[in-house]
């Protein structure tokens, strides 16, 4: 697919050393943290949007698809070059280029680690918000890609709601600078469709973000339950009593169990579900609050409620809830992480109809949720080695997805549609839907080189109707 | 009416009922957009019937100006045609207030205050405050993209939308996000409408995130003589860790309309602050804000109480409307601008209008970088073209800081000495293909949007 004449350019472009087209070095960029594999015709190393812009010009002139890749996190597909073609490395644009306190912005670039920009923040009394749990290994363009969120979304939105302004480099090579540091830049927001978009428009190679400062106080508390119910009963009561907490999570028994085993955060083992809330902002009610929250959850059955002493206490209950996909992993050689979103009131028959699932085809399937937006992710466990075992894991995931649309969700929160979703988006959207969604993919993509195979049902058709 | 259009009111007709639909000119021309007048009028009292309109529209290729509470049906460009006017007023419904999960579905045409009284009932609110909220509309708020000084804490339209339904220029309804608050299935198609003015379709309900109504309010605001006084207090603001919802800079003329309604004597620069949460941060910060107040020397000081913050905001948000006498025309500008940028923008504005010795008034979303100049022109004012150029110029100060200058409201004639929207960009040819994508016959709002689309 991709010619010794492309191959050639790509040299020219960016040296020998930053092209890879070995069989044996293509192996490295097949995969992400889905279930499925695909290995690039090449590989390339960019550093400038310079750089970009002509390699993508390159794929341009040779109708060769091309795909960005960032931390390689990606739980449904969207980093696998599904139709082969070129793959951009993007993690060596990994600097951060302004952070500009008087404009409350930073200006980053798309290879950065989510949790470097944060690192780099906070001494300066900054924070940067979205913060999703693999913040240690996942890029801000892969956040950009995905509109990644995290635990603090409840209170202060996903990534959408604080990148401002982007260069793209469009399919065609061109460079574009859109929105910026100012608010409200004239014409359509660009911007907003672009985030979310998994690399079907094209690759962004510069960020504007919004810092905020570090909040005065923040209160971490633990409740334990002994019913999953009674957990999610609480979360409603905290929302239905006005209050709206930073965080408001949840783990059931399995989860917490392989988190104790691999890192022993003090979790309880013998309970059915913790809640992780954290409150923050100005230190004034702080303490009133938690004791609000205290009251509820002990209303709603909380058989204890903890309340983080010290930064340390904190730092290993978020550690635990951070590295609970990776614990997890422990259990068996596989997991699908099912990413369905539904009405948070609706989370506890949701979550009875899961474990029916897990019954009906024999699978086991923690769970982990950001409770507060419905987001829920059952991680359904299994073996990849096992070609039935692998089928049945597959229908059980669509069931759980057909579920969280039947009660008014949605079928992806956070991890987006990638390969994996591509049926299910006919659960969410007609005909009418995807044809519109086409149009815009058309308007930046009209040839279909970006990130090929991904999303939509047939894009190709749409885009070569043009 | 154009004779292309004839067997188009028969079919709105057939659709919507004689009643709602305007031929007589004396009623078509209260719907004038930009001195022109559409031919017909049509009031759809569902979004099936807004769909039906759209597809007859289609048909009969007659262009389509959406209308809502009409309260920024100044902002844009004169339509290029302009043969329907598809009124909204009659799609006002609730569909569905879900309190327990924080949203609410509510039709297009539904007035913004209206909808705010009946979320209060379950002590919930929309944090959204354009200016005109009485009169505003929903689908006139998402398609303008309107915001009000709460953008400092809560963000804009696109920060609290989780879902809509649009009505596209051959009649299609789609919707686009849902009722959950993370939600990635496809583009954000909601972001491509908010903002579009109407180019893309008609927007026809929306689904929004809500927020519980905060245990108390209150507002404080101070008098400067000098500006870099009122200046200093929002820059330690910034740099704090305090959370105000509002940070209005207003500049003197501003002052002296807004005095009553905030409680202020004195004359100079003011800042107004609104303070809402519990009754504890609520307290701190007014005390906090006092003591800013102070420490700057502040000539005067107000406090108002949680009964009186309501109509003072209202006050602050439409104080144009205050500014005395008749004027034959009114201009009124957004500017945007570096968040570090917006007092000098602020003083800029100002300066304007007492050059040409204007009726005006300029106030500032201080730590939104956003500024709004209303400048009244008539007989005894300089010519038109005087204040054209001293904005073009504001708008060059304005871009040079990486932000633009927006008319949102002025006579033909004058948006004929000046472009509506400033420079398009960069990307401008990915605007320009999804217009022709989503509308290829140019039917809908033709012309208002910038770059002509």
């Amino acid at each position: 697919m991709v010619s010794q004449p492309l191959l050639k350019e790509l040299r020219q472009i960016l040296g020998k050393a930053n092209v890879l087209d070995s069989a044996v070095d293509l192996q490295h960029y097949k995969y992400d943290a889905y279930l499925e594999e695909r290995r690039p015709d090449a590989v390339v190393f960019v550093h400038t949007t310079e750089e970009v812009a002509g390699v993508v010009r390159a794929c341009d002139k040779y109708g060769v698809p091309f795909v960005p890749r960032g931390g390689g996190t990606n739980l449904t597909g969207g980093t696998i070059p599904s139709k082969g073609g070129v793959v951009l490395e993007m993690v060596r644009m990994n600097r951060i280029l302004e952070v500009d306190r008087a404009n409350l912005r930073a200006r980053v670039q798309p290879g950065l680690f989510n949790l470097d920009l944060g690192t780099h923040l906070a001494p300066l009394g900054y924070q940067y918000l979205p913060d999703p749990a693999s913040q240690k290994a996942a890029t801000l363009g892969g956040n950009v890609a995905e509109n990644s969120g995290g635990p603090h979304c409840f209170k202060y939105g996903v990534t959408t709601n604080h990148v401002l302004g982007l260069t793209l480099v469009l399919p065609d090579g061109t460079v574009a600078r859109i929105g910026g540091k100012a608010p409200d830049a004239s014409g359509y927001d660009l911007t907003g469709v672009f985030v979310g978009s998994e690399g079907t428009l094209g690759i962004c190679t510069e960020i504007v973000v919004r810092i905020m400062r570090l909040p005065e106080g923040v209160k971490t508390l633990l409740a334990i339950y002994d019913s999953i119910e009674a957990g999610s009963e609480t979360v409603s009561a905290i929302v239905a009593a006005g209050m709206v907490p930073a965080t408001l999570e949840m783990m059931d028994q399995p989860v917490l169990k392989a988190v104790e085993e691999f890192m022993h955060c003090g979790y309880p083992l013998d309970c059915a579900t913790v809640l992780i809330i954290e409150l923050d902002g100005l230190k004034d009610d702080l303490e009133i609050q938690a004791r609000a929250i205290e009251d509820l959850c002990r209303a709603h059955g909380a058989r204890e409620v903890r309340v983080a002493k010290n930064d340390a206490e904190r730092a290993a209950l978020w550690a635990g809830r951070r590295g609970a996909f990776g614990a997890v992993a422990r259990i068996t050689p596989s997991y699908l992480v099912c990413d369905g979103t539904v009405p948070r009131t609706a989370l506890p028959q949701v979550l009875r109809k899961v474990a029916e699932v897990s019954q009906r085809y024999q699978l086991q399937i923690p769970n982990v949720f950001h409770a507060g937006d419905g987001n829920l992710h059952p991680l359904i466990l299994f073996d990849w080695r096992d070609a039935d075992q692998k089928a049945r894991v597959m229908k059980a995931g669509m069931e759980i997805l057909e579920l969280c649309v039947a009660v008014g969700g949605t079928i992806s929160g956070e991890h987006g549609v990638g390969l994996e979703k591509i049926d299910a988006m006919r659960l969410v959207h007609g005909e009418a839907e995807i044809r519109a969604q086409l149009r815009v993919k058309r308007a930046f993509d009209p040839k279909d080189l970006a990130n090929p195979g991904k999303m939509f049902p047939r894009p190709e058709e749409v885009c070569r109707a043009a | 009416m154009r004779p292309e259009l004839g067997g188009l009111r028969e079919r709105l007709e057939a659709a919507l009922g004689g009643a709602n639909v305007g031929v007589d000119p004396a009623e078509t021309a209260r719907y004038a957009v930009d001195g022109v007048s559409p031919a017909l009028t049509a009031r759809p009292g569902s979004q099936e019937e807004v769909s039906s309109v759209m597809a007859a529209c289609a048909q009969a290729g007659a262009a389509v100006v959406p209308w809502g509470g009409g309260t920024a049906i100044g902002l844009g460009n004169p339509p290029s045609r302009a043969d329907v006017a598809v009124i909204l007023d009659r799609v006002d419904r609730i569909v569905e207030f879900d309190a327990a999960n924080l949203n609410v579905t509510v039709e297009a045409g539904m007035r913004l205050a209206d909808l705010q009284v009946a979320l209060g009932k379950e002590r919930q609110f929309l944090p959204l405050d354009p200016p005109a909220d009485a009169k505003a509309t929903v689908g006139g708020l998402l398609a303008a993209n309107s915001s009000g000084p709460w953008r400092l804490l809560y963000g804009t339209a696109r920060d609290w939308l989780l879902g809509m339904r649009v009505v596209l220029p051959d009649g299609e309804r789609i919707r686009c996000g849902g009722k959950v608050i993370k939600n990635v299935s496809g583009y954000d198609m909601n972001k491509l409408f908010i903002g579009s003015l109407g180019t893309l379709g008609i927007i026809t309900e929306a689904t929004f995130k809500l927020l519980p109504l905060p245990a108390a309010r209150a507002s404080v605001a101070g008098v400067f003589a000098e500006l870099s006084q009122a200046a200093g207090v929002v820059a330690r603001v910034l740099d704090s860790v305090l959370l105000p919802e509002a940070l209005e800079l207003l500049d003197p003329d501003a002052v002296t309309l807004l005095g009553p309604a905030l409680g202020l004597d004195g004359t100079g620069y003011g800042l107004a602050v609104s303070l809402a949460g519990s009754r504890e941060t609520v307290e701190r910060q007014v005390r906090d804000f006092l003591e800013l107040f102070r420490g700057v020397q502040a000539r005067a000081t107000a406090a108002l109480p949680d009964q009186r913050v309501a109509p003072a905001w209202q006050a602050i948000r439409n104080v144009f409307d205050l500014l005395p006498g008749v004027p034959s025309a009114r201009i009124t500008c957004k500017i945007a601008a570096l968040i570090g940028r917006t007092v000098d923008m602020l003083a800029a504005a100002e300066a304007l209008g007492r050059r040409h010795k204007l009726r005006a008034a300029v106030t500032a979303h201080a730590g939104s970088g956003i500024v709004r100049a209303c400048y009244l022109v008539g007989p005894e004012t300089p010519p038109a073209e005087v204040l054209a150029s001293g904005l073009e110029g504001l708008r060059r100060e304005a871009e040079a800081a990486e932000g633009s200058l927006v008319l949102q409201e002025a006579p033909p004639a004058f948006k004929k000495l000046m472009d509506v929207w400033g420079k398009a960009g960069e990307a401008f040819e990915v605007m320009r293909r999804l217009k022709a994508d989503f509308d290829p016959r140019g039917l809908s709002n033709p012309g208002r949007f910038l770059g002509g689309i």
